[in-house]
This record gives structure tokens, sequence and C-alpha cells, in this order.
């Protein structure tokens, strides 16, 4: 059985891989290097022999744990692949300044954990990543992202919407928000996938005060606003007034109303 | 989270942990739970749940192809500098080589705080600095010696790039970039040149006496 991890939640109850990652660990961790690397091949993830991203972390732990270096040269370079194929799709170039730089910053950042692994201000930090690899690699990635843009003083680049003329106004408003609400909830099926990019490009388009209100009130779900002090709405997690809110959504509605007839 | 430049709060780094495990999509109420867990980063946390919404757009299906896509046989140049700075890293944290050898290795692979400004920028920032584009030049470049800049001035750089002050002396006290170039057009393979004092820059890089006794006064 794999070592436990010592990450807890906030109520104290420790993490625990998923099942599956557990029996790949136990399975992987019998195999000898030969028949590892030939697992490793495997990049299909829905095949049945492909070894999920959890479990090389943890074997990779396990070889930095007990000095093998032999296991970590085979397995961390897979990992690392991964994560570099997943950067190639996120951070793209020309999506971001530098982005080639970017990814290599993260890729060594990953590999930072792993050399720090069990020590330093945040030992058990891989314990997320043993349970739920691409989450904690999207945290990671998003995070070294918004620093990045923070230090250039730029924002993400991205194509410039044409400004549209909304003819009814308060029907193409609402009418485009709930395009918006109902692009998250039809997220995996094949007919988002045609829509994907250009709406992707629409929302990262609009000024930040403005996407922040949109996936406040239509992803996240907040309230605009609320007569009750103690509620959190849109407004109190921008610190601003609900009448603010109102106005960023609604220039943020009609330069999305163009998306409501494609969606 | 990022251990290379300017690393964000281990207690922040945990909560985007969180953030970003609990749910594919995070909501309101996992959102408010964290922020009262979390009150100093609210937020940090609120532009962190926005940024993993709008990810959330490109789906897994994009990311999966790409993974399926790779060679596995095949180490790609990104991944083989990455496995390099892994076993150098290691090396020096196993063996207990000396702090500042290690710390000096592991800022000379972090990001250039200079390296992202554009021509517009890093003429702006010359502006800012009263100095001209050959002094940042060499600020960007190592081209100075760190121990003899006053901490005025490094403060200073930090402010006008609006950088953390420990990134930019991290970046100072960094080796030299080698060019590595495969063809040369010298004789010789080019090798890292002598730093200068910082007076020394200061005074040959074809500054006025106002801005040199400016730089100098920091």
């Amino acid at each position: 059985m794999a070592r436990l991890l010592t990450k807890t939640e906030s109520d104290g109850t420790p993490y625990i891989r998923p099942p599956g990652v557990e029996t790949q660990i136990d399975e992987a961790s019998k195999l000898s290097l030969a028949d590892l690397r030939g697992r490793l091949l495997i990049t299909d993830r829905a095949a049945p022999r492909h070894l999920r991203s959890e479990c090389l972390v943890h074997l990779v732990r396990e070889g930095r744990r007990s000095c093998d270096q032999a296991r970590m040269n085979v397995v961390l370079p897979i990992l690392l692949g991964r994560c570099e194929a997943n950067l190639r799709v996120t951070v793209a170039d020309g999506a971001i300044p530098d982005a080639a730089n970017l990814r290599q910053q993260i890729l060594d950042d990953l590999t930072e954990l792993f050399v720090m692994d069990g020590s330093g201000d945040f030992p058990d930090e891989l314990d997320f990543y043993e349970c739920k690899f691409n989450k904690a690699f999207r945290a990671l990635r998003i995070d070294a992202v918004r620093r990045a843009v923070r230090r250039s003083k730029r924002s993400i680049d991205v194509a410039e919407m044409p400004e549209l003329e909304v003819k009814s106004m308060p029907d193409a408003f609402e009418d485009a928000f709930a395009k918006v609400s109902e692009a998250f909830r039809v997220l995996p099926t094949q007919e988002w996938d045609a829509y994907r990019e250009p709406f992707l490009q629409a929302i990262e388009a609009l000024p930040p005060d403005e996407r922040e209100a949109v996936m406040l009130v239509h992803v996240l779900g907040y309230k605009e606003e609320s007569e009750d002090p103690e509620e959190e709405t849109a407004a109190t997690r921008c610190n601003c007034t609900g009448r603010t809110i109102r106005n960023r959504l609604t220039r943020a509605a009609a330069k999305l109303s163009r998306f409501k007839e494609d969606l | 989270m990022s251990q290379t430049l300017n690393a964000s709060p281990r207690a922040l780094r945990e909560a985007f942990y969180a953030l970003s495990t609990a749910q594919d999509i995070p909501d309101a109420k996992l959102l408010d739970d964290l922020v009262r867990q979390y009150p100093q980063f609210g937020a940090e946390l609120t532009e962190f749940a926005v940024a993993i919404a709008v990810d959330s757009l490109r789906g897994d299906r994009i990311i999966e192809a790409a993974e399926a896509a790779i060679d596995p046989n095949v180490v790609s140049p990104a991944v083989s500098r990455a496995m390099s700075h892994f076993q150098n890293r290691l090396h020096a944290v196993t063996t207990g080589a000396a702090q500042e050898t290690s710390a000096r290795a592991n800022v000379s692979d972090a990001p250039n705080p200079f390296s992202g400004l554009s021509r517009t920028e890093f003429r702006g920032l010359a502006g800012r600095l009263n100095a001209n584009a050959v002094f940042v030049g060499k600020l960007r470049d190592r081209q100075i010696d760190p121990d003899t800049m006053t901490s005025g001035f490094r403060k200073r750089v930090a402010d006008e790039l609006t950088a953390p002050l420990n990134a930019v002396v991290a970046h100072f006290a960094g080796r030299q970039p080698i060019p590595t170039g495969q063809y040369f057009k010298a004789e010789g393979k080019p090798s890292i040149g002598a730093q200068q004092s910082f007076e020394e820059a200061v005074r040959n890089s074809g500054l006025t006496e106002e801005q040199q006794r400016f730089l100098l006064g920091l």
C-alpha cells in the first residue's frame, strides 16, 4: 500500500488518493524499470494500461525519498512531457507575452516541488498532485500566469472584439448572459467544441473588471448586490457598488451579444 | 507555488490549490468558504476563481488530445532543460552545497524581470530611472557587480519595474547569461565578460552629468 498522504483538509480530514490511483501505484511500484518504461510509452489516457499523472508523481516522490535516480530519470521526463503538452495549449504562443519562457518557468517550478518535497515551507504540497494532478497543475499554472501578467503589467493579448450595437437592449443582454451560463453547462459536449475558441476569445477580450462581473454573476452564481449586509455578492467580492456591477455587466453584454445566435 | 520568482505565500498557494481541486468550476459557496478561511487573500482568491472559470472554457478534451499526441520516446528541449534544472537543484540540496551557491544557481535560472519589457517599456523604464537604454541594458544583462550597487538604487529599480525587491536583487546576483548560439563569428567561444562596478557603469554609459549625479546619489 502506498504511503499515506499528510496533507489535511481544513477540518483535519487527511487527503486520500482516488482508489484508481492507489491501485495503479500498488501495481506500478512493483514493476521493473524496463516494464515501467513500457507502461510509460502509453500516452492515451483512455488506454487501460496508461499510468495516470497522479501515479507518476508518487513514483518520482518515492524515487526522491529513496535516492533512486534511475526511477526519477525514467518517470519525471514523461510527466514533464505531459505538462509541456498541456502548457502548449493553455499558455499558447501569442496568447501571453514571452509564453515560451513562462512555460519553461512553470516546468521548472514543478521540478522544484519535487526537489523541496518534504522540506521547506510547504512540505506536503505534492499531495495535491497525487490526488488530482490536472487540477493541482492548473493552480500552479494559473498562479504563474497571473504573476507573469502582473509583472509585465499587460493584459493577456487577445483578439480585439469589435464593438457591436445592441438593438433591443434588455432582451439582447439577457440573451447574451443566458448563453454565457449555458456555455458552462454544455462544456463537455461536441457541440461546444465548435464554439469554444471564439467564445473563450470573447470572454478573454473583455476588460478584467467586466470579465470578473460576468463570471461572478453568471458562472459562480453571485447576486449582483443584496440588501443584506452579511450576504456576499458580486459587489462585495469586487469591492464596489451594485450599480457598478450592473454597468460592467451591461458593457460586457454588449460585447458578448454577438454570440447569442452562435451558441 | 512558483519557486523561481516571487513565490506566492504558502497560505495563498494552499488556498489556490483548494479552489482549483475542489470542483471543475468554482461556485460562490466554495469561494465564500475559502475567503472566510483566508480573509487576507479575498481579492486574490476572487481573481483566481474567475481565472479558473475562464480557463475551464477550454475543456479537457483539447489537453487530452495534446497529451495523446506526445512521442514518449522524444525528450523535448524544454523538458530537457527542466530535467537539468531538477538535477542541479537536487544536487545542490542533497549535497548541502553552500547555501549561497545554491541560491545563486537558482536565481540564475529565474526569469529576468527585464525580459518581459517591450522596447517602449524598456525606454520608459530608462526614462523613469533618469538613465538611458545603454545603462538599463547593463542592468538587464547583469553587467554590473551587484555588491557595488546601493540599496537605494536597487529599491528604485524594483519600484520602477513594479517587481518585488528580492526578485530584482536575485536577478542582479545571478550569473551573467552566456550566448548560447551554435555559431560564432569570433574565433573563440563566447565567454562571460567582467562585471563593471556600479560607478563605472554609470560613468561609462553616455549619461549626462546630471543623470550620473542622480544615480550615484540614490
